[in-house]
């Protein structure tokens, strides 16, 4: 099963001589259950690829499909419900809502998602708990380290039990150790089954992973793509580079 | 629903966290539009209202009968007046007599003829002084000297746009007595017939229709004038406290005394200018308070646009994690909300418990008129009502512009 299939993406910014390619046409699939790296230099293109996979952003071309839709169907409506009820996001610099405290930042999208205070309270607790941050639960963001910002946003991420987290860099702005938490925390969702797709400069990370992509100049460079521990289901014939087309 | 309950969950939140001085800012913006709103249409019309209160205190009553047209006196009076008795709503009622007479002064120390005389003319009415200090303040508005003691003779009132020290601001337009005091004696003249008067007090009202009056008894200006029906030239009606006068007159107008007067409420014998200078001061309100309105939208508008602009980010991060548009909005419409009932609320109690109060124990005191705040709550809350609309415009408007703005834009803080 595929969780994403992004056929021939292209971005590019600007209009007429001074319009900047920066994804120049990406083929790509993230299967159910994966988790997938991202990698390259600064600037290649990794965030701006990942808000395309994630449909914060629409490509200038291609098609991306998610959970085997075609997002560019959606309207602005459909595409919210779909980001609330399917999509998780993790940022690098954690993106907590300051006047909200760790526990009403998880909450936050459970209500929007129509929970009723108390089923949404009970899961925000176990999200906090999970990310072993309980005892800071009315604790507001400013109060909080980085590490425990990022783990706030983990927990809000993964409540509703979203079908993809999207990571970009949720390690970038950590020291060595809080930033081990994290990646331990995503290791054990994705042991659990969780598709996740995360941007990273850190190679020590990428063992957690599946499979490495890596871009260069918005094209991926197969030679330099990794898979580190297919998954069962993996076919023999899978594409080391992760495109199958 | 949803969207409703998180905006308000998420708009606390904010006010909560907002900085004190923001907070502050924003209320004060809003108390004081209130209060221009309030104070400065209230004193405009306060104005007025203090002159028609005079006029009804110290002159017409609250119901006034003037004879039928094409007559000169009320019918019957005497029937009417036991009639008026029998109601129940009526305090109390004084009949007045009116005619033309003379006045001179001074006219034992005249030594020559070619001296000019120190004479006016005027139009003289004839009270009962208890009946009347029943009805009407003229008791109580007699500057220099005093009112009528009712079992004396021979004294006369005299309003002071009669005395020449009190109606030097009128120059030429009409003759005034020189030179008078209470104490002097003055010479009153009807047709032939001449009697002296020692002046009892003299009337200091605002309402010129007082000022320009000459009061004398009325057993007194009967046998001047010769009049032996007990027909009054006007009526004066004062009512029990919680009546309203248009009801008490239509019942009045309703029975038979209706042909024997002209029963009119107060307000139908006020001046229409007067009328008209109300309704004018009324628009002066509403356009100096619509002003108002507009410079505090405005910066309600600018410093929730700054609020909202400064959040740009979060506002893309809550659409990005799946909060609706409209939840947003109805965060930024609870903090317009917020501020606009809480700076009304203060508004309308200083309105309340300090500025009516104030000005009711020190009206400010204009020529014609001693002026306090006139606002109703009726008024109070329309303005309110209107002060919180506008605010909820301008909060609206502000988290729209962002909240439409791109998703991924407002992230990275492009653009
Ligand atoms: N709005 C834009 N207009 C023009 N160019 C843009 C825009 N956004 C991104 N770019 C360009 O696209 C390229 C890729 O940007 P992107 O943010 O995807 O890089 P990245 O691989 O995530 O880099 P980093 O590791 O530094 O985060 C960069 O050269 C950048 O300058
Ligand atoms: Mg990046």
């Amino acid at each position: 099963m595929k969780s994403i299939t992004g056929i021939n993406i292209t971005k590019s910014y600007g209009k007429d001589e001074l319009v900047t390619e920066v994804l120049r046409g990406i083929n790509i699939e993230v299967h159910d259950g994966e988790f997938l790296a991202i990698m390259g230099k600064s600037g290649a293109g990794k965030s701006t690829l990942l808000y395309q996979l994630s449909a914060l952003d629409k490509p200038t071309s291609g098609e991306i499909y998610i959970e085997g839709k075609n997002i560019a169907d959606f309207s602005e409506t459909e595409l919210v419900n779909f980001r609330l009820f399917t999509l998780g996001y993790i940022f690098q610099d954690y993106a907590l809502i300051p006047d909200l405290s760790a526990e009403e930042n998880v909450l936050l999208p459970l209500l929007m998602r129509g929970l009723d205070w108390q089923t949404a309270k009970t899961k925000a607790q176990t999200a906090l708990t999970s990310v072993g941050l309980i005892n800071r639960d009315t604790n507001l963001p400013s109060q909080l380290s980085g590490g425990e910002q990022q783990r706030v946003a983990i927990a809000r991420a993964v409540a509703g039990k979203p079908k993809i987290i999207f990571a970009d860099e949720p390690t970038a702005n950590l020291d060595s150790i809080s930033g081990h938490d994290i990646i331990e925390l995503l290791h054990d969702l994705h042991n659990k089954g969780q598709t996740i797709v995360m941007v990273t400069h850190e190679s020590e990370y990428v063992e957690y992973c599946n499979r490495i992509i890596y871009l260069e100049d918005g094209l991926i460079v197969p030679e330099k793509c990794r898979l580190i521990n297919p998954l069962p289901n993996y076919a023999n014939t899978y594409l080391t580079t992760g495109s199958t087309l | 629903m949803r969207d409703l309950r998180i905006g308000l969950f998420l708009g606390l939140r904010q006010i909560q966290q907002a900085s004190l001085w923001t907070t502050l800012l924003i209320i004060t913006v809003i108390l004081f539009t209130f209060l221009n709103l309030v104070a400065l249409s209230g004193i405009l019309i306060g104005i007025v209202d203090g002159a028609l209160d005079q006029v009804r205190s110290e002159a017409l009553g609250d119901i006034n009968i003037l004879p039928l047209e094409n007559e000169t006196r009320i019918k019957e009076t005497e029937r009417l007046i036991d009639e008026l008795k029998t109601y129940p709503e009526i305090a109390s009622f004084s009949p007045r007599y009116t005619g033309l007479a003379t006045i001179e002064a001074n006219y034992k120390e005249r030594h020559s003829l070619s001296d000019e005389p120190n004479i006016i003319a005027v139009n003289i009415t004839g009270i009962d002084p208890i009946a009347e200090k029943e009805t009407t303040e003229l008791e109580n508005i007699v500057g220099e000297g005093s009112y009528f003691d009712s079992t004396e003779n021979g004294y006369i009132l005299i309003g002071k746009y009669n005395i020449d020290r009190y109606a030097k601001q009128f120059g030429d337009v009409f003759n005034s007595l020189d030179n008078v005091y209470p104490g002097d004696t003055v010479r009153v003249t009807v047709g032939q017939e001449s009697r002296e008067f020692i002046i009892k007090g003299i009337i200091d009202s605002k309402a010129d229709l007082v000022s320009v009056g000459v009061y004398i008894p009325e057993r007194e200006f009967r046998r001047m004038f010769n009049r032996a029906d007990y027909n009054a030239n006007q009526i004066a009606i004062r009512l029990k406290p919680g009546y309203d006068e248009k009801v008490i007159r239509d019942k009045i107008r309703d029975s038979s005394l209706a042909s024997l007067g002209k029963i009119n409420s107060f307000t139908e014998d006020i001046p229409k200018f007067i009328i008209d200078v109300r309704k004018t001061f009324d628009i002066l309100g509403f356009f100096t308070g619509a002003i108002g309105l507009i410079v505090a939208s405005i910066t309600i508008f600018i410093v929730i646009f700054i609020n909202a602009l400064s959040r740009r980010r979060q506002i893309g991060i809550l659409k990005a994690i799946g909060i609706t548009r409209r939840t947003i909005e109805f965060a930024y419409i609870t903090q317009a909300i917020f501020y606009a009932i809480i700076g009304s609320g203060i508004g309308i109690l200083i309105t309340y418990y300090i500025l009516l109060p104030y000005f009711q124990q020190n009206p400010i005191d204009f020529p014609f008129s001693k002026a306090s705040l006139s606002i109703s709550l009726n008024g109070m809350f329309l303005r309110s009502i209107a002060l919180v609309t506008v605010t909820v415009i301008a909060g609206f408007v502000p988290a729209w512009m962002i909240t439409k703005q791109n998703t991924l834009d407002s992230i990275l803080g492009r653009k």
